[in-house]
């Protein structure tokens, strides 16, 4: 239990989803395991804050969703970013890097 | 966009849950299938690989739970599960329900009532005019006088430089305060109608159009040459002219001259004075042919006419009051001969005149505060069976809470269920004052020419939702508070049970309160019923038994004085002759009316004496006057018809003159002068006091003078019943000269309906609010009572097997009961004596603290009280200690 996955830090899973489908359209599970994939386990996903979250992000125009079937012939609901979802996915990636530079900045100059 | 879509899915979700739920079911589910499959991709069983899941990923139900609490909707749909749940606690003790909810809609209904009094008189603006918000009052106002006396409306010739000098008004109009009584010849017939006159600009300022003919116009209302034209109220035209649609163009008999109809109003539209209907409008430079009334045009005194400006865009009411200020004073410097020293000043226009508007509100006020007890007397009944209602349920609440309800949402349930109590009592109350605001108009004698219309706008709606949701919220809060504050371990044990007092102190503490409420408003009611009896037992001064009057007026029709003379000689003589009559007179005005003449008796007459001017009313009478009203001639004689003539110099004077005048002489033989006259008067004769102006008033000293004008209320005394006599007396009055109609011919009982009005109305509303009150207060008592009784069943049972007596328990109910009104009793009073004080001005003959209004309403609630216990006390002795005591 020593490496117990990390808290996302708040308001970044929205960010992270995003950038999972900006690849390619992905059901629930999938972005579930890009996500943690790519973080190399260190974001380990609860399904009930990630459904939240697609609500969320669904309601708000972001993204879309649509039932299809999946590989193993099962039926799923996949997600694809909207125009607007890119676009908000654009604005928050910059924001990030820019925070991200500034935090960085802060905590090298101690 | 994103707003929109968010609320079609949301609504989506509402009502197509189960697909949205199957939806939701089936994404989770395919999760975490497919999680699982990946996990026996690498070896474990299937077994395993669900269990695995299960403990990495949580619940799929708490999953579940999260997603769908967190969007809007899901507080709407537990809001409607409340709502269902409520209905059905509610619908399981209908009784119980029933009365509080009864009780919630007499208190709101009032209310609502009151309010659309309020409504109608002060806030309603006038109908079918175009922005009225942009219209102000312009009043002249005398700095010397305060209140409502000070204030007065406009003359012609102020109006017309008012009109012409102002730069804050796009335009001023103005019409007649008072409405004209005018006679209208209805081929052959007699009958009163009302006109109202009006400025040319009146119609087009106000943005009404005709809907039949055309409006008044500038050119009909031409002082130098005014169109005897008049445009028909919609009512008048539908009701006696049978909405005659050929009306334009034919003319009316009115005040013996014809006037040509131009045009009908629109419906709804029935002026900018509340509670007047006009007949007909007429151009304001008619006034002289209407009233035959010459020089009303040019003279500076006549203050009639109120004058209405619509304020410009760019100009404000500060703007408009400094103008009219200034103006008042440039029409001082143009003519120093006025010597008038008044001030004008500007108000938003409304439906009552600016300078009455205090006293209507303060009035309504009075009234809405009654009726707000009556409401928090209710609601306390509210709060105390919802508290009831939530210990009875302390278990249920133990149970939620233990499943995962959250305080919150155990405050939300509560407040659901009396917000629904509330409001289906708002409900009631509406169409409660739908019926009553009518019949409260009705009270209001005939003679009385109001009219008011009492809609359920907007306005009244607003008032009673809140009003409801106030009541429902707010003593819904206590209650549901208090449940939300279970204790999870002892509740869900065992019931313990609570013992009696100390558990219902927050009851016992409301029904105090009640209680308190109660006696004020009993205190306060009998006091002014009592008052009222007083004042409708007061002797006037005159005989009200076996008397009719009726209102004449030939010099409305241009009779000349021989004309006028001759009409009321072979009238009287017609009227003398009937079977019946004793006698009969004529006076100018009936006293305790609306009309009144008043002067000061010069000091200068008696240069001896150091006394200040004698303020006197005048009254001018016909012979035979005081016989005819049962007034009594103390000293001296009657007047003869000699005594009538032009500076006879000759009058009657009551008692309460005839102290002021001379202390210990006989005043018959005195002179005195009244001011501005040349020579002086003798007095040859002494009447007793009567009341002149209000029934309630100090002695005032009047003198009677033999000189009457040509409007004149003829007064009959019969030996019988009078009510028999009305009709032939105006078939004389039609017999002597059928161009007159009689106003306001009645009995004198109906004609004292008027002063006696204001007291009547006062006397009834409370009397209504303390009765409900009582009822109220009753049914709360008997609710906690019972309650208490219910409570202690146990310890009664214990108290039982130890031997105690039926009477002992009997005792013990009735002690509590009497304990809690007692308590509330003492507070009632206290406060009931302060607001006493407050009443005392409308009071007559009773004062605040009248002792036994105080004793009859301790006495009364005491006896409520002992009523209310005897139902829970007979519970109470019926106990079985068995059957209590096994129950443990």
């Amino acid at each position: 239990m020593s490496d117990k996955p990390s808290d996302l830090v708040q308001g970044t899973l929205d960010m992270l989803i995003l950038k999972t489908l900006a690849l390619e359209p992905m059901h629930g599970y999938g972005i579930s395991v890009r996500i943690e994939q790519m973080s190399r386990g260190v974001f380990c996903l609860n399904a009930g804050s990630l459904f939240l979250a697609i609500q969320r992000l669904e309601r708000e125009g972001l993204i879309d969703g649509e039932w299809k079937p999946t590989e193993n012939n099962r039926r799923a609901r996949y997600y694809t970013l909207t125009a607007k979802g890119r676009k908000r996915l654009d604005s928050e990636t910059r924001e990030w890097g820019k925070q991200a530079a500034a935090i960085a900045r802060i905590l090298e100059a101690s | 966009m994103s707003l929109l879509r968010n609320l079609a899915t949301g609504v989506r979700s509402l009502f197509r849950r189960n697909q949205v739920e199957r939806e939701l079911d089936e994404e989770l589910g395919a999760y975490l299938e497919m999680e699982a499959a990946d996990k026996m991709e690498q070896g474990m069983s299937r077994k395993e690989a669900v269990r695995a899941v299960r403990l990495e990923r949580g619940s799929a139900e708490i999953a579940k739970e999260v997603i769908r609490s967190a969007s809007w909707e899901s507080v709407v749909d537990t809001l409607w599960r409340d709502l269902l749940f409520a209905v059905r606690m509610l619908r399981r003790n209908p009784g119980s329900t029933a009365t509080v909810v009864i009780a919630l809609a007499l208190g709101i209904g009032l209310n609502t009532t009151v309010f659309s009094f309020v409504n109608a008189l002060l806030l309603r603006p006038p109908e079918g005019v175009k922005a009225p918000e942009e219209l102000r009052e312009i009043w002249m106002h005398n700095p010397r006088d305060s209140g409502a006396q000070g204030y007065m409306p406009l003359t012609y010739p102020d109006y017309l430089y008012y009109r012409d000098h102002n730069q804050s008004f796009g335009g001023m109009l103005v019409y007649d305060l008072e409405p004209h009584v005018v006679i209208w010849n209805k081929s052959g017939d007699g009958q009163t109608v009302f006109a109202q006159l009006v400025s040319g600009n009146f119609f087009p300022l106000l943005g009404v159009n005709a809907v039949l003919g055309r409006t008044i116009s500038a050119d009909d209302d031409h002082p130098e040459n005014p169109q005897p034209v008049i445009v028909l109220g919609y009512g008048f035209w539908r009701r006696y002219l049978a909405s005659d649609s050929t009306i334009v163009g034919k003319t009316l008999m009115l005040n013996g001259a014809d006037y040509s109809v131009i045009g009908v109003a629109p419906a709804g539209f029935t002026g900018l004075l509340v509670g007047f209907e006009p007949d007909f409008w007429a151009p304001t430079a008619m006034v002289e042919q209407i009233t035959r009334d010459k020089g009303r045009l040019s003279n500076w005194g006549v203050h009639s006419l109120i004058a209405i400006g619509r304020l410009k865009p760019e100009a404000s009411t500060d703007g408009a009051r400094a103008e009219a200020s200034l103006l008042e004073h440039q029409i001082e410097m143009d003519h120093p001969d006025l010597k008038r020293n008044l001030e004008a000043t500007v108000f938003p226009a409304t439906l009552i005149p600016a300078p009455l508007r205090v006293y209507v509100s303060a009035f309504t006020s009075l009234l809405l505060a009654v009726f707000g007890f009556v409401l928090l007397i209710a609601c306390a009944n509210v709060a105390s069976f919802l508290l009831a209602r939530a210990t009875g349920r302390t278990r249920e609440m133990a149970v939620r809470s233990a499943l995962g309800a959250g305080r919150g949402r155990l405050i939300q349930q509560m407040l659901v269920e009396s917000t629904l109590l509330s409001s289906v009592a708002g409900l009631l109350g509406l169409i409660l004052a739908y019926w009553t605001a009518p019949l409260l108009l009705a009270l209001k004698p005939a003679s009385l020419p109001i009219t008011l219309r009492l809609p359920i706008d907007w306005r009244v709606l607003v008032f009673t939702v809140i009003v409801s949701l106030i009541c429902g919220v707010a003593f819904g809060l206590t209650p549901a508070l208090r449940s939300a504050k279970v204790q999870l371990a002892s509740n869900l044990k065992d019931e313990t049970r609570p013992a009696g007092f100390r558990k219902s102190r927050l009851r016992s503490l409301i029904i105090t309160g009640e209680v308190a409420t109660c006696t004020v408003l009993l205190v306060c009611a009998t006091l002014c019923v009592r008052s009222l009896r007083n004042a409708s037992s007061i002797n006037p001064g005159f005989n009200t038994q076996h008397v009719i009057a009726a209102t004449l007026d030939p010099g409305s029709l241009g009779y000349s004085d021989t004309l006028v003379r001759t009409f009321y000689e072979q009238l009287s003589e017609h009227v003398r002759a009937l079977p019946g009559v004793t006698a009969a007179s004529f006076t100018d005005h009936l006293p305790l009316g609306p009309a009144r003449e008043h002067t000061i008796l010069d000091p200068m007459h008696r240069a001896s004496s150091k006394s200040d001017a004698i303020p006197v009313d005048i009254l001018r009478v016909a012979p035979d006057y005081f016989q005819t009203m049962g007034i009594p001639l103390l000293r001296g004689r009657d007047f003869v018809s000699s005594d009538g003539a032009e500076g006879s110099g000759v009058a009657i004077i009551n008692e309460a003159l005839a102290i002021r005048l001379s202390k210990n002489q006989d005043p018959v033989g005195q002179r005195m002068t009244f001011f501005g006259e040349k020579s002086s008067t003798e007095v040859i004769g002494v009447v007793p006091t009567g009341k002149y102006r209000t029934i309630g008033e100090a002695p005032i000293p009047v003198a009677y003078l033999p000189q009457l004008r040509a409007r004149r209320t003829l007064v009959v005394r019969t030996s019988s019943d009078p009510a028999t006599l009305l009709d032939s007396i105006r078939r004389e009055i039609h017999s002597v000269d059928p161009n007159i109609a009689p106003t306001n011919l009645e009995t004198m009982r109906q004609y004292m309906s008027l002063p006696l009005f204001p007291a009547r109305i006062t006397g009834l509303l409370l009397g209504v609010s303390g009765f409900l009150a009582l009822v109220l207060t009753s049914i709360g008592l008997f609710g906690v009572i019972s309650y208490i009784v219910s409570q202690r069943t146990h310890e009664i049972g214990v108290r039982v097997a130890l031997g105690a007596q039926r009477s002992d328990i009997l005792n013990l109910v009735v002690r509590h009961g009497l304990f809690l009104t007692l308590v509330g009793l003492v507070f009632g009073l206290g406060i009931a004596f302060g607001a006493g004080q407050l009443l005392s001005s409308l009071l007559y003959g009773v004062v605040p603290t009248d002792p036994i209004t105080f004793i009859s309403v301790t006495a009364l609630l005491c006896a409520v009280t002992l009523l209310a216990c005897c139902l829970p006390a007979r519970r109470a002795m019926r106990v079985d200690p068995m059957i209590a005591l096994r129950y443990e």
